[in-house]
């Protein structure tokens, strides 16, 4: 069995210049100020003082945050609605499921560009301004695009999750007089409990690391005040010429980084801690 | 060798000329153009590379700031010898590091045919005064003249730079001229009333409502005035090929005043003349490949083909001995200004801070044409963004 | 009862598809625009049939194919997305078969740090990535895939290692007994008790693959002008003051017409690996 190793090198070869190499070289460039690779100077921890003390960096990050709790509410609480609507065997089921799936296999640019012509031209018929011109109508523009976008996603999961369910509880349930919504609280949401965390999971990682609609859909606009982190890094890197810039750059993406990381942990803690439990 | 191009008007030019040299000397050359608003980024990545550009472009000292790290110094070469000034070469002390090739002018572009069937001529307009009574006029009689004063200001990316750096520029130089300073730190922004009332004159009176100038493009401002939509049309000699031509204008129907607003001697004021274009060599390519570069470039400005493509095809005026009369009618026209006793307005926008600085100003301007911002905000972006930005230059 | 319920069924199904058709429409309306002329094209018209004068026929799709690299760019897309895609499920799932079997410090060292890899922002990586992409060479359609092998295989040796923990060593051990080598036992015997797993991870990676932006913009030569679709979709905007709408349109059309075919084509494989994928994620 250990013959197998020598075949598994080119996957880990592979991990090293795809993920290894970067990340570390990268983790030291974030001491650094450096145009390329190759010039390069140390410069302790003066890119984490810009950083943490750039004002559009911290607004990005508070930008991101709300953003990305209003969405996962709103994804989620949608999608197990619709979820519980598609699991009560109504003609059409589904036709409505493909439906409402259908835009995660579009990509985040298409989809930014998308939603960019088509909010565009209702705020133009309301007579309101365009939203690289107000930046609550940006906001609400990302919201309704990531809604749409996700909503058939956890969809799915939700589904999975209430079929699961054995029939028996509800039969039972139902004989001892429970009302709809009593099922609903006691029995349907504690059994789909590990879908409702993996769903919150993935809503939240996807909110944090938003990128391509949030280019595609408002650039940032106006003033960067729509700018969420990731787009903020990159606008750090390539949006500004200098010597420094890539230096605080990489230091604003691994203090990114280790947000993603935390709120990783966090999760896969609240996952276990229910495991136990069950 | 691998030249990454600035300017996106005259890309398939640039590859023209670059094959016709190719023909000619068997030297492969590989033009890239960035995307307009893009250079910068695409710079940054591209130097990178294991590929790196071998020439490219910075607009002035404050670019070079950037870069120096990697440009060639172009001292004893032939190129340079070339030179009809030295106020071209771009130097970090002694070093040249930069060498301009084309001096350009802008200023607004008259549709002189419209501008009669509302009753007046180019002489009419002498001062900012005259600019605004002729176009509040037009306005006025937009729905019986069937055109309006200025085509649509668009602050979209590709065409934003047009009021954000072109524009700006004025304000800025007339208080260079009036502090008798060439570059400064900390802008005091003077003549910023002016700047506003300019602004005001072109959204207030353009083809479109002001509300809608955040998504016009570039394009779309060409295209109204090439339609006779509007008069005015703030652009460069650079659009010249682009105006003239099949379906387009004759020489006779056009003409470029300066851009007036209201401060300084406006009777002796000329086209904002200068360049923002200057040629840098890679300073860590292989020799041989910053040879062919240096190659290239001098058979660009100094041969036959070379300097006829420049001059005809791009419209560009060359500050190189060989430089071919241009036919370009705006660059004409600077040299009549000159000769009739005006002074061209420099271009001091290689002076600005930097692109966030012109980005910030850009977006602060479509906020307030769109009634969404107040001016405030402008002047704000404007002086206090210049002393933060520099501040951040170090 | 029976009444009741048949009557808050048939609301549920009004007001479902109602929601259909607001998540059909944006598309819709960029199939309407993409068929009008180009100075039809406006915010003031948008919702208004392509009709009279407005009709363009297929010439935005024309222009769109023709004139703006779409086939240039879509050959470059499905080049990028079947080599890699092929690449992670052999590598992966073989790398993920030495992991759950092999019972040494290394192996789980390993896992730990796949996983790892599948949290970190691509933001972290993204200029070192791309120089290094660069110094080897892997920066075109046709090697960009080992990038894509070494970024994207954290997500595919994750589930390939939730599923084979599942399957009982036994059965490889009697083919093993049966004079088959690691390479044999793993493509005769592991590979085909995989296959739901494959697919679930295949398609998880193509929707990925097939829609990435930033790595291939930031990995891919430049100057050879190599691009994929959203790359191209992107570069409607931004370049060289103006913004070509009709076109626009139009390849945004054609980048979602294969996607939906292959979808109605495939969806129960689609809809069940998303949730497999999920359920293991």
């Amino acid at each position: 069995m250990e013959k197998t190793i020598k075949k598994s090198w080119p996957t880990f070869a592979a991990f090293v210049v795809g993920f290894l190499w970067p990340f570390v070289q990268g983790l030291y460039l974030s001491f650094c100020k450096f145009t390329t690779v190759d010039k390069v100077e140390f410069n302790g921890f003066d890119n984490y003082i810009y950083a943490l003390t750039d004002g559009e960096f911290l607004h990005a990050f508070w930008f991101t945050a709300l953003f990305t709790v209003v969405s996962t509410v709103l994804i989620n609480v949608l999608a197990f609605a619709i979820a519980m609507a598609l699991t009560r065997g109504i003609k059409g089921t589904n036709l409505f499921r493909s439906v409402f799936f259908m835009p995660n296999l579009i990509g985040g640019i298409v989809l930014g560009y998308i939603w960019n012509i088509l909010l565009n031209c209702v705020l133009t018929l309301l007579g309101q301004p365009l939203m690289s011109l107000s930046a609550p109508y940006g906001f609400l523009g990302l919201i309704i695009l990531m809604c749409w976008q996700q909503i058939g996603y956890m969809m799915i999961i939700y589904i999975a999750g209430l079929q699961s369910i054995p029939n028996d509880y509800l039969e039972a349930a139902r004989i001892d007089g429970a009302s709809e919504r009593q099922i609903l609280w006691r029995i349907k949401i504690p059994n789909v409990m590990p879908s409702i965390t993996i769903c919150l999971f993935l809503s939240l990682t996807n909110g944090f690391k938003l990128f391509d609609q949030n280019l595609a859909l408002t650039n940032g606009d106006p003033r960067h005040l729509t700018e969420m982190l990731a787009l903020n890094i990159y606008n750090t890197f390539y949006g500004r010429s200098g010597a420094v810039w890539k230096g605080y750059g990489q230091a604003k993406a691994v203090l990114f980084c280790i947000l993603v990381i935390v709120i990783s942990l966090v999760q896969l803690k609240a996952t276990r801690s229910k495991e136990v439990q069950q | 060798m691998y030249y990454l191009n600035f300017k996106p008007e005259q890309d398939k030019d640039w590859q023209a000329l670059a094959q016709a040299y190719t023909a000619e000397t068997g030297v492969p050359v590989t033009v890239v153009t960035a995307a307009s608003g893009n250079y910068e980024t695409t710079l940054t990545s591209e130097i990178s590379k294991s590929n790196p550009p071998t020439l490219f472009q910075v607009n002035g000292p404050v670019g070079l700031e950037n870069w120096k790290d990697y440009c060639y110094d172009f001292t004893g070469t032939e190129i340079l010898g070339e030179l009809t000034s030295d106020n071209y070469a771009l130097k970090d002390g002694d070093a040249v590091l930069g060498i301009a090739y084309v001096v350009e002018s802008y200023g607004l572009i008259v549709n002189k045919t419209l501008l009669q069937k509302a009753g007046y001529t180019v002489e009419d307009i002498q001062s900012f005064a005259d600019l605004k009574k002729v176009a509040e006029d037009i306005t006025a009689r937009k729905a019986e003249l069937g055109f309006a004063a200025f085509t649509s200001a668009g602050m979209d990316g590709s065409s934003d730079w047009r009021f954000k750096t072109h524009l700006a520029n004025l304000p800025i130089y007339f208080e260079y001229q009036a502090d008798n300073i060439g570059t400064t730190k900390a802008i005091k922004g003077t003549y910023l009333d002016n700047y506003k009332a300019i602004f005001d004159l072109y959204i207030n009176n353009s083809t479109c409502e002001p509300s809608a100038l955040a998504g016009k493009t570039g394009d779309d401002s060409r295209n109204e005035f090439l339609a006779g939509e509007a008069v005015f049309y703030q652009n460069g000699s650079w659009e010249y090929s682009q105006l003239t031509g099949e379906n387009a204008f004759t020489d006779e129907d056009l003409a470029m005043i300066p851009i007036y607003i209201g401060v300084g001697d406006e009777a002796k004021q000329g086209l904002c003349t200068g360049t923002e274009n200057y040629w840098c060599i890679n300073k860590d390519a292989k020799p041989e490949d910053i040879q062919a570069t240096l190659d290239f470039i001098t058979w660009c400005v100094t041969s036959e083909t070379g300097t006829k493509a420049m001059a005809e095809d791009m419209g560009f005026v060359i500050p190189f001995k060989n430089a071919q009369e241009s036919e370009n009618l705006f660059v004409r026209q600077d040299a009549e200004y000159l000769a009739a006793g005006k002074v061209p307005v420099s271009w001091n926008f290689p002076t600005m801070p930097s692109e966030n600085w012109k980005n910030e100003l850009g977006s602060a301007l479509t906020s307030y044409a769109a009634g969404m911002g107040s001016w405030d905000d402008v002047v704000k972006a404007f002086v206090d963004g210049w002393a933060s930005e520099y501040a951040l230059l170090g | 009862m029976n009444t009741r319920q048949s009557v808050r069924n048939r609301i549920t199904t009004v007001v479902l598809a109602i929601l259909s058709i607001a998540w059909v429409y944006p598309i819709v309306m960029i199939l309407f625009n993409s068929l009008k002329k180009e100075n039809a094209i406006s915010t003031d018209s948008a919702f208004e049939l392509p009709l009279g004068d407005a009709w363009a026929g297929l010439e935005n799709f024309q222009d769109a194919i023709l004139n703006q690299g779409f086939l240039t760019a879509l050959w470059y897309s499905i080049v990028i997305t079947l080599s890699s895609v092929v690449l992670i499920l052999v590598c992966c799932s073989m790398c993920a078969w030495f992991i759950t079997r092999v019972k040494a410090w290394y192996a789980k060292a390993l896992y730990f740090l796949f996983v790892f890899s599948m949290v970190v922002p691509f933001q972290m990586v993204m200029f070192t990535l791309s120089s290094t992409a660069n110094k080897l060479h892997l920066d075109n359609p046709y090697t960009i895939c080992i990038i894509y092998l070494g970024f994207g295989a954290g997500l595919a040796v994750f589930m390939f290692c939730g599923f084979m923990k599942s399957v009982p060593i036994e059965v490889e051990e009697a083919a093993m007994i049966d004079g088959c080598g690691p390479v044999r036992t793993f493509f005769c015997v592991v590979l085909p008790i995989l296959k739901p797993t494959l697919i679930s991870v295949g398609i998880l990676e193509t929707m990925w693959l097939w829609n990435d932006y930033l790595l291939p913009y930031l990995v891919m030569d430049r100057t050879k002008g190599y691009m994929t679709i959203p790359i191209l979709i992107q570069y409607f905007r931004g370049s060289y003051g103006r913004v070509e709408m009709g076109p626009m349109m139009a390849s945004i059309m054609l980048n979602i017409i294969p996607i939906i075919i292959v979808y109605l084509v495939c969806q129960k494989h689609i809809i069940k690996g998303v949730a497999a994928g999920a359920v293991k994620g």
